[in-house]
């Protein structure tokens, strides 16, 4: 009798005292959890757990808060970028984190020769993405690092970037540790190597194909977080096979549903459906290069005839909106009020057409991508709906395709595509990461008419300046600017804002998913 | 025998080259850079040179072929472009998975699809061969992919008796650490028949889908197989002195109609060591197949020429025993 009550009381105790797992349902295998080598959502989404950033987005917006560093200020010039670092920050591996720490690792993906970068690929591709440039280059943006003490460190730029701290909070930038790096060599970041941060959580084990397993970080900087004292990330390719994972509760939560399912998630007494803030666009580009499309009142006219509103509504129901903007709905602060969208009227559009020239329409290729993708999850259905709007002024359109790493290569081969469909979802919330890939001179996927890439000048003074004022202000006022004149150009025309669609079990509460594509799953806590 | 099994795993080496050859040169016809497959729409025009070059890519065809088989007969099957993990370390990792599947499907098929052949040709006509011969048309028509689906969310999300996926629960697969890959066996090897049970519940699903397609090819062929030796004087013969039925039909007819019923169920083992894309995909099972597709997608070539060729291998392996087995089941066939 003694004997049994003894048993019920530890088992009674073992339930009290279960280690709460977290199982999340991930769309594919992460590439690598190395910062700064990958650009790859799922790859970013496992290293959000693992490591954190200089400076962090507040949970569910694209305003910049505390990470690493506890504060930060630039020069009056703008030139020069201090961090102050918190202090006592220990690695997983037990090391600390200092200035030198964080040179380190802004070294590795800012020179392209340094040594401690893993040889297999050739690969760091977002630093010189987003900072103008590598190590050695006369674009690059930044100059120079230099540790001021322990815990300051410098960035000296080459000119203004008021978007600094925006940027190297991007989920790229985890600060991970040197003395892991050194030890693990070509291994670092992959299934057999380690990747050790200052996270909420530390890696465990990594079955490619099968799970992430991360235990709980007892040393986390935050107190009393994370909230569960492990993370799995099980691998469910397959979104169909996921949801049906979700609802037998052999996952706790996922991502990456398709909008189609929205009813479905609803209708499931066991399951909530969760939205991703949108900060994408998806959009329609129209390549002057060629003849009709030159003219600005043609690509007006098209975006006329279009009737995006039906588009969102039958293709994304609640997850999407339209509004004629080309940045998302967080960056409302730099949108025009001056903008609304253009009316929806194949009457106007045929005028304007016939204004213009072409009063019986003309022949259009337009290519639609051969993936599905947030903003456009089922690109040959939204096509072939954007063609038959188009027929209706008398522009008959020819849908084409080809495979995806040819479709991003050959639109930027002069003369590239007549009209294509893309997208763009931010990488950090600043709107220059959405209007400079897009719009900056030279565009390298639209063309004038001698077959060299566009450069809009007016457009593209404006986007150097506001790049670079440090004044907030005067920057509100300049990207509100290339707001309308981006609007009237035409070039690129706005489809869709979408907001992706996201669920979890009931017992899951406290997650709040960032709009830049992956957020930390510290908070979460599951009954 | 033996200069026979010699003889012909020498002729497995012309095979084997021209299998690399054509895996090589269909690469080349698909559209599309790697790198920029790699890179994807953030690569720049210096990234995508820089990477172009580390891959080898900007070298002659030949060149990157003649390295290719080199780098083959030295062992090195070379690295991912993608994951930058060896091959080879990946495809050891995931060929028990396949290999359980691929065998639990192949006894799914061979042990409810023999006996119903041989019922359906002993009572041929009967509303139970009219009967098995629809549902075997349905078994091969049927797309896998929804009957894996049909089956998760009846087993697995309302009567919660099977899992969805994966090869073993997720707490179970925190601990365990498997021995040999073959989860089955590692539980029992380890006496954690916990793991086994979960194991083979997990297998369960899977296997039935995968099973289905050679299933129906084999209850077709072993009924077509014993009709036709049904019908052969030996076995009136046997009949005619008086033998019991059971007896004329396992002992007479049974064992004359199983050549080619052992060639189908080689082919289609053969062809389920491949992997199979749909099954590993809906119930995320961690094998080959879905390794290659991925490397096919991600215009990963040397995950795609080492696969192709690991995966040819191991066809043709197969093939080999199949036609041994011939001497063992026919006395008149013999190698030399």
């Amino acid at each position: 009798m003694k004997k049994a009550l003894v048993g019920l009381l530890a088992f009674a105790l073992s339930l009290g005292m279960a280690q709460k797992t977290l199982v999340f349902g991930s769309n594919g295998e992460p590439v690598s959890l190395e910062p700064g080598n990958i650009t790859d959502g799922i790859s970013i989404y496992v290293q959000q757990q693992i490591y954190d950033t200089l400076v962090a987005f507040k949970p569910g917006s694209t305003e910049v808060t505390a990470g690493l560093a506890t504060s930060w200020f630039s020069s009056q010039d703008g030139k020069v970028w201090t961090f102050r670092l918190r202090q006592g920050v220990r690695f997983h591996d037990g090391t600390e984190l200092t200035a030198e720490a964080v040179k380190f690792n802004v070294e590795r993906w800012w020179d392209p020769k340094n040594p401690t970068r893993i040889d297999a690929a050739a690969r760091y591709e977002i630093w010189p993405y987003l900072f103008g440039g590598s190590k050695g280059e006369p674009t690059s943006i930044l100059k120079e690092i230099q540790v001021v003490d322990k815990y300051t460190i410098r960035f000296v730029l080459n000119q203004p970037f008021p978007a600094f701290p925006a940027a190297i909070a991007s989920g790229y930038f985890g600060i991970a540790s040197p003395a892991a790096i050194q030890k693990n060599g070509s291994r670092y970041g992959s299934p057999t190597g380690s990747a050790v941060g200052t996270g909420p959580f530390r890696l465990v084990e990594w079955r490619p194909g099968e799970q992430i397993v991360l235990e709980k970080n007892p040393n986390y900087w935050k107190k009393g977080f994370p909230k569960v004292d492990r993370v799995v990330f099980r691998v469910i390719k397959d979104p169909a096979a996921r949801l049906a994972a979700l609802k037998a509760g052999t996952i706790d939560f996922t991502t990456d549903i398709p909008p189609a399912n929205l009813q479905d998630v609803e209708r499931d007494p066991n399951l909530d459906p969760v939205l991703r803030p949108s900060f994408n666009v998806g959009y329609l580009a129209l390549n002057p290069g060629y003849k009709p499309l030159s003219d600005p009142r043609v690509r007006q006219a098209i975006a006329m005839a279009i009737n995006k509103k039906a588009i969102v509504q039958a293709f994304w129901g609640k997850l999407g909106l339209t509004d004629g903007h080309f940045t998302p709905p967080p960056m409302k602060a730099y949108q025009s009020p001056k903008v609304t969208d253009y009316e929806f009227s194949p009457q106007k559009a045929k005028a304007l057409l016939a204004e213009a020239g072409y009063p019986n329409g003309f022949d259009l290729e337009l290519w639609y991508m051969p993936v599905s993708r947030p903003y456009f999850p089922t690109p040959k259905e939204i096509a072939e709906a954007m063609a038959a709007d188009l027929s209706a002024i008398g522009i008959r359109v020819k849908l084409q395709t080809k495979d995806w790493a040819s479709y991003l290569n050959d639109r930027k081969q002069a003369p590239g595509f007549q009209a294509y469909m893309l997208g763009w979802t931010g990488d950090y919330g600043d709107p220059q990461n959405f209007y400079d890939p897009h719009f900056a001179c030279p565009i390298s996927d639209l063309f004038d008419s001698t077959r060299k890439p566009l450069c809009v000048k007016e457009l593209g003074d404006l986007l150097t300046k506001a790049a670079t004022t440090p004044n907030l202000e005067e920057r509100k006022r300049l990207y509100q600017r290339a707001d309308e004149l981006t609007f009237n150009l035409a070039l690129r025309i706005p489809i869709v804002h979408s907001q992706p669609l996201l669920a979890k079990r009931k017992n899951i509460s406290g997650w709040v998913p960032s709009p830049l594509g992956s957020e930390s799953f510290e908070a979460i806590e599951k009954r | 025998m033996w200069s026979y099994l010699f003889r012909r795993l020498l002729g497995l080496v012309p095979v084997l080259f021209g299998i690399t050859l054509l895996v090589f040169l269909f690469l080349q016809l698909i559209p599309g850079d790697p790198a920029q497959a790699i890179l994807g729409e953030r690569g720049t025009p210096e990234q995508l040179a820089a990477l172009r070059e580390k891959l080898g890519l900007n070298r002659p065809l030949y060149v990157q072929y003649l390295t290719f088989v080199r780098n083959v007969l030295t062992g090195d099957l070379g690295t991912s472009a993608v994951s930058t993990i060896p091959v080879a370390e990946e495809l050891k990792r995931r060929w028990p998975a396949t290999f359980e599947l691929a065998l639990a499907a192949t006894l799914v098929a061979v042990v409810l699809g023999i006996p119903v052949g041989i019922l359906a040709a002993v009572r041929k006509n009967s509303l139970l061969d009219t009967l098995s011969m629809s549902l075997s048309l349905l078994g091969v028509s049927m797309p896998v992919f929804w009957l894996g689906l049909l089956l998760v969310y009846l087993f697995a999300v309302n009567l919660h008796w099977l899992p969805t996926g994966g090869r073993l629960s997720t707490d179970l697969a925190i601990d365990f650490k498997p021995l040999t890959g073959f989860l089955i066996l590692d539980g029992l090897l380890t006496l954690n028949f916990q793991v086994f049970w979960d194991a083979l519940r997990h297998l369960l699903l899977p296997a039935l889908t995968l099973g289905t397609i050679p299933l129906a090819i084999l209850t077709r062929i072993t009924r077509s197989a014993m009709l036709e030796v049904l019908s052969q004087d030996y076995v009136r013969t046997a009949r005619a002195k008086g033998l019991a039925e059971r007896q004329v039909i396992f002992k007479h007819a049974l064992k004359n109609a199983l050549l080619p019923v052992i060639t189908i169920i080689g082919l289609q083992f053969g062809t389920l060591l491949g992997g199979a894309i749909l099954t590993e995909t809906i119930f995320s099972w961690p094998g080959i197949g879905s390794y290659i597709y991925e490397g096919i997608l991600n215009r990963d070539y040397p995950v795609v020429q080492a696969g192709v060729l690991v995966v040819a291998t191991a066809f043709v392996l197969v093939n080999l025993l199949v036609d041994l087995s011939y001497a063992l089941l026919d006395p008149r066939i013999q190698y030399r």
